[in-house]
């Protein structure tokens, strides 16, 4: 209760700030058209997110105002945003390595890498006029598979 | 009441006190403006946390399914519009400014400035709206809906139809911006509520408790399409 009056943020501030703002957006923008976007390769997702979160944090630290204010306010909202990268980092530890969970057949790990490599060695040849196929188009793969594991388990007793 | 003040024996002085000498702003319950401004924004502040996670549970559900279909998720997020994605950014972004300055301005007793700053933001959010409403429309018209009803048709979308998957880009794409779009129309409403006490003169910088919280809901809208624009119209 000692600091009675409240910060009062400069306009200049405020304007730097949205000037800022804007110039993050038209990077965002630049860097997402074609020229740079094919350079930047697989590193596209993580600037946009970058500059996303750049921006994010332009926000809240003066436009919200965090930076000056009750720092009980900046713990709540740093925990709460923790708490979202835990959620979406540990999600996707499961759902880019899962595989295929549904996949019971005898096959050891390293048959079923080899068999992956071979699979993606293929698609790397395909063009993308090959990929636009319906599902109904796929391959009879799957039925192929199970007789495979039905005249495994046969064997087995 | 009168007559409590004429007798005003000593033990009950602290009750008269209590009762009348602080602003009619100011509830029982709290020891002074500051205490009770300062609460309010940790509500808010606490509240802002749950709105974040409810945004993070879509945005984890774009993560995984991109991860799973890359070839979708590029295909249909083509469609979309970058030039209004942009223009909506910068009006979104403005409208932060704007009610930012609406603060600025109240702090400073700047009453009518104020008024105009937060009319402004409404102003912008209504345009950000009619610029979305354009978008689905477009999108609509060439049968790219969500889920089960997708059916694209037309020069950019046809292809669409050919790519397994595509549909989920759009069941993300309208639930995210459909409910970020519900988040602006009940900051617009809140904030003109805010508006209207502004020009009652309700408010002024010892009391603005109101659009400070406004402000602060507007500006985690802002925040969730800073990260909606990227996502789903550039990468």
């Amino acid at each position: 209760m000692s600091d009675d009056d409240h910060h009062v943020l400069p306009k200049n501030t405020l304007l730097a700030v949205f000037g800022g703002l804007i110039v993050l957006t038209g990077l965002t923008v630049a860097v997402a058209v074609e020229p740079v976007a094919s350079l930047l390769g697989p590193l596209t997702v993580p600037v946009a997110i970058a500059i996303a979160a750049t921006k994010a944090t332009l926000v809240v630290v003066f436009f919200m105002a965090l930076k000056y204010d009750n720092p009980v306010n900046a713990l709540t909202f740093t925990i709460g945003i923790i708490m979202v990268v835990v959620f979406i980092t540990f999600t996707m530890f499961d759902t880019v390595y899962r595989g295929d969970l549904g996949n019971v057949a005898p096959q050891t790990v390293q048959e079923m890498d080899r068999q992956q490599k071979e699979a993606q060695q293929e698609m790397d040849q395909l063009d993308s006029e090959d990929l636009r196929v319906a599902p109904a188009d796929y391959p009879d793969q799957q039925g192929a598979g199970g007789e495979s594991t039905e005249s495994g388990n046969a064997d087995s007793p | 009441m009168a007559t409590d003040t004429e007798t005003a024996p000593a033990p009950t002085t602290t009750d008269i006190e209590h009762d009348h000498d602080h602003p009619a702003h100011l509830q029982h319950h709290f020891v002074s403006s500051e205490q009770q401004f300062d609460s309010a924004k940790l509500g808010m502040w606490l509240f802002l946390i749950t709105e974040v996670l409810l945004f993070s549970g879509m945005f984890v559900a774009y993560a995984v399914f991109r991860q799973w279909h890359p070839t979708a998720f590029a295909e249909a997020s083509a469609t979309l519009n970058r030039t209004m994605g942009t223009i909506n950014t910068i009006v979104l972004l403005t409208s932060s400014l704007t009610v930012a300055l609406s603060i600025h301005y109240i702090q400073l007793d700047k009453v009518k400035q104020c008024f105009y700053s937060l009319l402004a933001t409404i102003g912008l959010a209504g345009g950000f709206m009619v610029i979305k409403y354009f978008e689905y429309t477009s999108k609509f018209e060439h049968g790219a809906f969500p889920g089960g009803l997708f059916e694209p048709h037309g020069a950019h979308y046809e292809h669409l139809a050919q790519i397994p998957y595509a549909p989920q880009f759009f069941s993300i794409y309208f639930v995210m911006t459909g409910i970020h779009g519900l988040h602006v129309l009940i900051g617009m409403g809140f904030l003109g509520w805010a508006a209207f006490h502004v020009w009652r003169g309700a408010f002024s910088s010892e009391y603005y408790t109101h659009i400070e919280l406004g402000g602060l809901y507007w500006h985690l809208v802002d925040i969730i399409w800073i990260f909606l624009f990227p996502l789903l119209y550039l990468i």
